[in-house]
């Protein structure tokens, strides 16, 4: 990939970063339909129960089942709602989505972009996904989306700020936002070497801030089925349902890949003699790790309550990841100058 | 009198100059104050792309991150907040609106002008830096520490003062 990028762009070389792009995306949906389907079987398992199997064998079409359903649904726009905001908000909350994923790098080879703000840029587009979920549940013109609305916004700022605070620690140890530099700044041979051991504070509070991020259990909030129907995406209905629940299933991907690039060693193998390995392979393995760990909290934690959330985020992760800053500062400075 | 190369960046550049134009039109002309405040959002993300085209990247996305983000939810939950019904147009006043039209466009006509007559010299050729993110943190933590830090204090002092206030009203 790297070759495309540093060329001068001709008419052909577009086209072929525009192909590759195209491909990019029918892997992501295939993700997505996927994720949702063992998320599903992962979560039945842990609950003692089967899961979906009468779509396909072992229910392997459910999710296309499900997203065959949801295109040929009636699209309702209710009359009241704001028509423009209404339409727009399921795109602004995508297009983000699937942008962020440029910057991931997957092997020393394979990457979209080499960008040397690569993690600031991951964090700014992520924050437009946000107002398109304030707008979708504003432009509703219903009191559960706009509850649902104005939590979402209100925890997903609130987290991003730990979030992005708890990844200084790792800019701090390999020097660079660029992501493929951070990735190389975890080569070592050995596992120990990843940036999770040596920055578990800030971590920690990455993979709960994540979660967060995405709205997911036990942080799902904005959309608590039990206390407020479905959240802000309770008028949408067929496809403009479906690009909200994708742009989600998308940040699965999206934190799951970038936890395993800042954290987890990216592409390099835990130890010097499985190196033989192909760097994608041990990619994929950790990447697959991640998002069924995804799963498997949002099978066992329970929802946390409204009033403790933001507590939590601005009293407890915030002082947290500021202390690891701290921290981090310190060693470097006391120890490897 | 236009010497201009048309390349790719000649063309992003009229793109986000659109876009920019565009929202700022946008942005005074709509009805609704959401619709307002997404308009301006989109003039910030054509910001962003201005700064891209000047390889000024770190720039471009903390644009992003805090403008076209930060700022726009903050304004769309302040006014959620104050529950604006669609304000009524003014009804139209015509020699108010001839003379504010030709106001600007003489306006338009001077800046134009001026702009079209000022010799710009060449002030030393950008130099290129390989990563100019960590030329920015050196700078900021060398040469400009000490505004740096008046900075935050400043930040800090109004985070105290606007929440001293908010307290105030709930008494």
């Amino acid at each position: 990939m790297g070759a495309w990028l540093h060329d001068p762009l001709t008419w052909s070389d577009a086209v072929i970063i525009f192909l590759w792009g195209a491909v990019f995306l029918f892997v992501v949906l295939g993700f997505v339909t996927y994720a949702i389907y063992f998320e599903r079987k992962v979560i039945g398992w842990m609950q003692l129960r089967i899961g979906p199997n009468r779509v396909g064998p072992l229910g392997l079409l459910q999710t296309v089942a499900d997203i065959f359903k949801l295109l040929i649904k009636e699209d309702t726009i209710p009359r009241k709602a704001d028509r423009l905001l209404f339409v727009l908000a399921p795109i602004l909350c995508y297009v983000p989505a699937f942008t962020v994923l440029a910057v991931i790098p997957y092997t020393e080879k394979l990457y979209f972009a080499d960008l040397n703000v690569g993690l600031l840029y991951y964090a700014a587009l992520s924050g437009i996904s946000t107002l398109a979920i304030v707008l979708g549940g504003w432009a509703s013109n219903n009191k559960y989306a706009l509850l649902g609305g104005m939590r979402s916004a209100a925890q997903m700022i609130s987290y991003e700020v730990p979030l992005v605070i708890s990844v200084v620690g790792v800019i701090l140890l390999s020097g660079s936002l660029n992501l493929r530099d951070i990735v190389d700044a975890q080569a070592g041979g050995w596992f120990w070497d990843w940036n999770f051991l040596p920055q578990i504070i800030g971590f920690v509070v990455f993979i709960i801030a994540a979660v967060s991020e995405l709205n997911r259990t036990p942080f799902d909030l904005p959309e608590a089925e039990s206390e407020l129907v479905a959240g802000y995406h309770v008028e949408y209905s067929g496809f403009r349902f479906a690009f909200f629940m994708l742009s989600e299933y998308v940040y699965v991907y999206a934190i799951a890949a970038l936890t395993t690039v800042l954290f987890l060693g990216g592409w390099h193998a835990p130890a010097p003699f499985l190196d033989f390995v192909p760097g994608i392979v041990w990619f994929l393995l950790k990447f697959a790790f991640i998002v069924f760990f995804l799963f498997w909290i949002r099978a066992t934690f329970p929802r946390i309550r409204v009033d403790q959330l933001m507590g939590l985020g601005w009293k407890v992760l915030l002082p947290v990841s500021l202390l690891n800053v701290f921290l981090t500062a310190g060693y470097l400075e006391l120890f490897v100058k | 009198m236009f010497n201009i190369d048309f390349n790719g960046e000649f063309a992003a550049f009229f793109i986000f100059s659109a876009i920019m134009i565009i929202g700022a039109v946008l942005m005074v002309s709509l009805q609704k104050v959401v619709h307002m405040v997404i308009s301006m959002a989109g003039v910030f993300l054509g910001l962003a792309g201005m700064f891209v085209l000047l390889d000024a990247e770190f720039v471009a996305f903390v644009q992003v991150l805090i403008y076209a983000g930060a700022v726009s939810i903050l304004m769309i939950f302040g006014i959620m907040m104050t529950n604006h019904r669609g304000a009524k147009a003014d009804p139209v006043k015509p020699l108010h609106e001839t003379l504010a039209a030709i106001a600007a466009l003489c306006l338009f006509g001077i800046l134009f002008y001026a702009i079209r007559t000022t010799d710009f010299p060449d002030a030393q050729p950008l130099q290129a830096v390989e990563d100019n993110t960590s030329s920015i943190g050196e700078l900021l933590y060398t040469g400009y520490v000490v505004p740096f830090e008046l900075l935050s204090v400043l930040l800090t002092v109004a985070f105290i003062g606007a929440i001293a206030i908010a307290k105030k009203g709930e008494e």
